[in-house]
């Protein structure tokens, strides 16, 4: 940690030299360790220690990006240059609208000191106790213990002050015996929140039910997707849909559909990175406030994250969405994705269906098929079961889905009342918060060999 | 920078290390971006640092830091020492290396002309011509067209005693159309899918690439696409084109034929590998004709390097030869356990992420068929170009991909248009069914610049060898 004062104190001096029109300085500083292990041993053991800073510099509507990791001044002005000198390079661009003015951000406690002072003993014990559950049953374990401190600082010339520091603490962990696997994981701003022991148990638990597969005909099931199985899946359309760059490219299911019902009036999907029960973050990167985005609202399509370009180009407002400097090519995304809860307790939803299939998560999964469709193709992975007249009945050998999101979510039975946090593409700024969803018609196309 | 290596590796030598290795890597990044009518984004980006591997007691651990002085590098060494120690808490047995030659080098990628001098005007002004030809029709939604350089600089030292520079040079672009009408829209790429086609050379491959001969066909390809018919659901003969053969061997040969997948250790993200040990020199991969090669040292490709990130040094392999699975791609500690010594694939997303087995380029070896022969050899079938998705299941064995375009055959003709296409199989079975494979006049080496693997994530430049293949009896479309 270098600490607020500092940091600006050193940025501000850089950016005083600027000169560009407008000027802004991105700085992220990272201090992350990860703990693998794999066949109940840990084989792979990292930490780093790094930053970025990129520079954006405008000449005119000329925008131009440099970037480097290093700290020393004289590259920090290097770079200043460089990224000016880009600039100057490039025709005008027409959709740039300047950099944000200033903004008042929402005051939010994202940091803990157990997580940043977590050392690689304090993570390898951890890991000692996740492995020690799966040895009870003879299973071995997989998974990765990760522990991360940032800073993510913001400045531009026009005014813009943010700064932010955080703490993540993900884990995620698969039991495996000769014929099956279970899986379980959890995210949080602070380490002590999650039950590693508990987590561990459901892993195991799940690995024990799955054990010798049966083979099931590829069909349409009824299924019940659990947190992690739904997680995969928005955070493709997340990418695909979500995102102004391909809604305006007219390729995202939501094109030309607000306002339109696309799915069971019992889903509501949205971005909200002001929510404690995310892994809540209070700005974007250019500094622009985050704003609650519906995507669907209660089955009816309502809109897309933007930047700023993407929303000068449609004569919107930022939704507080934009990427790093050198992702700007890549549109603007949602970090902080929920999906509405429901009313029916987690426990009680396997009681309620008759033949189906319960899918634990989802494997590489893929969006581009036909996304303006929303369809989906994946593979179903470590804990799918049979469910009969209420029951698991066995494990299922795993299943290919290619379905339409649009259609299968069409056929909501019931929503979990809880929900849970689940990893997203960058969790030091956000992380899925989706519940169990029981779908009563669901397309499974094919099937492997375990 | 190479004083300061090793230093810090006689200060672990002195504290009783099995191993360790410093690996110092400097990246120079170019990105550029047209969008329509305006430049989308343009960054250039520098990023050094050091990672510091250490083998303590049976036990590894690695630590990364970009402050380059003395004192931080001898702490981050420290750190690397402290993490190897915690990892010995759930020891079973103690790593051991493969042998391996302690080489002195220095290793250069060719390139004719440097990307980096290029003038930045030349680059967006190519680019520009590209998507205004490509906006020639209002039916044309979006054009971009991109390119990137790489410029890396690495230097490996070792407790054995290696000293290796590198020094890459890489290139690549691509470009796109989506064509809009109605509630249909469609995408086509050149030279392909998800950024185009990527080197170990310099902008002489870019010029190579002839983006303006492409433009045209491309636009005109996407808006066929918006009235073409859905790709049938039933069982055929396909062809395959090159860079989506590229795709095929990278999803369902590269990544489970990776020794450290087999032994379990990518399981908690990427997933483990259908050629499971007892599979080697036993299983019948695929057809007779089918030969798959790991080569790092082919001219260009965007697997081409002169040595990993454990020192080994580049070398050619053969994976599946006249279709019957013979190899691995090996790390030191993975290649024992078959009793062979590193083939020397692993290698590392930049400074701050450990070495882990990356394919290099792992090529399909070219057969003899003309196209236009294979073409006129198939009654009945379905030509797919150019991916547009990838699925594959965690031990590589039940894959869907989609492509971008597909074309019937009919009685050896091309002939109408499909859209959405897909086709699916079982890795083994599919593979068996390879009955012809195109020759050298039409095998090019495609690179792969984003293949994901690891925690913490690391993105790796492959690339493969492939021309276009012919499979009977296969799947394709998916049943309602």
């Amino acid at each position: 940690m270098i600490g607020k004062e500092k940091l600006f104190a050193k940025l501000e001096k850089i950016l005083a030299q600027s000169k560009a029109d407008q000027t802004e300085i991105v700085f992220i500083g990272s201090e992350s360790a990860l703990t693998r292990y794999a066949n109940s041993y840990i084989h792979q053991n990292v930490a780093e220690n790094n930053y970025r800073i990129y520079f954006r510099s405008i000449a005119g509507n000329r925008v131009g990006v440099a970037s480097t990791n290093s700290l020393l001044t004289d590259d920090l002005k290097t770079t200043l240059d460089n990224s000016l000198a880009i600039a100057r390079t490039q025709p005008e661009n027409p959709h740039f609208p300047g950099l944000p003015k200033p903004a008042k951000y929402k005051e939010l406690n994202t940091f803990n000191d157990a997580t940043a002072a977590t050392s690689p003993r304090d993570r390898a014990k951890i890991v000692r106790r996740i492995i020690a559950q799966a040895a009870k049953k003879k299973f071995i374990m997989a998974g990765a213990l990760s522990t991360s401190t940032d800073e993510i600082v913001i400045l531009n010339s026009r005014g813009v002050r943010a700064y932010q520091p955080t703490t993540v603490c993900s884990v995620n962990m698969i039991a495996m015996s000769a014929t099956s696997s279970g899986y379980a994981s959890a995210t949080s701003r602070n380490i002590a929140e999650i039950d590693f022991d508990r987590l561990a148990v459901q892993a195991v638990n799940k690995c024990e039910r799955s054990q010798n597969p049966r083979e099931i005909k590829p069909g349409d099931y009824e299924v019940l997707l659990e947190p992690p199985a739904i997680a995969e899946m928005l955070e493709w359309l997340n990418y695909v849909s979500f995102n102004c760059k391909p809604y305006q490219q007219g390729t995202s299911f939501l094109s030309g559909k607000i306002g339109k019902k696309l799915t069971s009036s019992q889903i509501t999907l949205y971005d909200n990175a002001l929510d404690d029960h995310s892994l809540a973050f209070p700005f974007d990167f250019e500094g622009v406030p985050k704003k609650k985005v519906f995507f669907l609202e209660k089955g009816i399509a309502r809109g897309v994250v933007y930047d700023s370009v993407t929303a000068h180009k449609e004569k919107v407002k930022p939704t507080g969405h934009t990427l790093t400097p050198e992702s700007a090519n890549e549109g603007a995304l949602g970090f902080n994705i929920f999906m509405a809860p429901g009313k029916v307790k987690r426990e009680r939803m396997i009681a309620g269906i008759k033949k189906g299939i319960l899918v634990t998560r989802f494997h590489y999964l893929n969006g581009y098929i036909d996304p303006r469709n929303a369809v989906l193709t994946g593979m179903t992975r470590d804990g799918t079961f049979l469910v009969e007249n209420g029951e698991i009945v066995c494990g299922l050998k795993n299943l290919r889905f290619t379905d339409s999101f649009l259609r299968a979510f069409d056929s909501v039975i019931a929503i979990s009342k809880e929900v849970e946090r689940h990893d997203s593409w960058w969790s030091a700024v956000g992380c899925m918060t989706i519940p169990a969803v029981h779908l009563g018609s669901f397309r499974f196309s094919g099937k492997t060999d375990f | 920078m190479k004083d300061k290596l090793i230093e810090c590796i006689d200060w672990l030598r002195g504290k009783g290390v099995n191993y360790a290795d410093c690996r110092f890597v400097r990246r120079e990044k170019e990105a550029l971006r047209v969008a329509d009518t305006h430049v989308e984004s343009f960054s250039r980006d520098l990023n050094a640092g050091v990672g510091i591997r250490v083998l303590f007691d049976g036990a590894w651990g690695f630590a990364a830091t970009a402050l380059l002085t003395p004192a931080q590098l001898k702490k981050t060494a420290g750190q690397a020492l402290q993490i190897a120690r915690a990892s010995t808490l759930t020891k079973h047995e103690p790593v051991k290396l493969a042998e391996q030659e302690a080489f002195v080098d220095h290793y250069r990628s060719d390139c004719k002309k440097d990307p980096f001098e290029v003038p930045t005007e030349d680059k967006i002004n190519l680019l520009m011509q590209v998507t205004e030809l490509l906006r020639k029709s209002k039916k044309i939604k979006t054009a971009e067209a991109s390119m990137d350089f790489y410029r890396t600089n690495k230097l490996f030292i070792s407790t054995e005693g290696a000293e290796i520079e590198q020094d890459i040079i890489e290139s690549g672009g691509g470009f796109y159309a989506v064509a809009f009408q109605a509630n249909e829209a469609q995408r086509r790429s050149y030279p392909n899918s998800f950024g185009g086609d990527f080197t170990t050379r310099g902008y002489e491959f870019i010029e190579e690439l002839r983006f303006l001969d492409h433009a045209e066909r491309v636009r005109e390809e996407a808006i066929a696409l918006l009235k073409a018919s859905p790709c049938p659901s039933k069982e055929t003969t396909i062809i395959i084109s090159a860079p989506q053969m590229a795709l095929q061997v990278h999803e369902s040969c590269g990544h489970p034929t990776e020794l450290d997948r087999v032994l379990g250790t990518e399981i908690s993200l990427a997933g483990g590998s259908f050629l499971t040990l007892d599979k080697l020199n036993q299983l019948k991969y695929g057809s007779d004709i089918v030969n798959i090669t790991a080569d790092a040292t082919v001219p260009g490709g965007l697997g081409t390097f002169g040595y990993d990130d454990e020192g080994v040094k580049a070398q050619r392999n053969p994976l599946v030869r006249n279709g019957l699975f013979v190899g691995y791609l090996t790390s030191r500690e993975t290649a024992p356990v078959i009793n062979q010594c590193s083939n020397g694939t692993m290698r590392a997303d930049g400074w701050n992420r450990l070495p882990i087995i990356r394919m290099t380029n792992i090529n399909l070896e070219p057969g003899e068929w003309e196209i236009k022969d294979l073409i006129a050899d198939t009654k009945d079938g379905i030509y797919f170009d150019l991916n547009k998705s990838w699925s594959i299941d965690d031990r590589r064995l039940n894959f869907q991909f989609g492509v971008e375009v597909a074309w019937e055959i009919k009685n050896g003709v091309l002939g109408r248009m499909f859209k959405n296409a897909t086709y699916t199989g079982i890795t083994p079975a599919f593979w068996n069914s390879c009955d012809a494979i195109c020759n050298k006049n039409h095998w090019h080496v495609w690179g792969v610049p984003n293949c994901g693997k690891g925690e913490p994530m690391q993105i790796m430049h492959v690339a493969h060898g492939a021309s276009p293949a012919r499979f009977r009896n296969i799947k394709v479309g998916v049943s309602k």
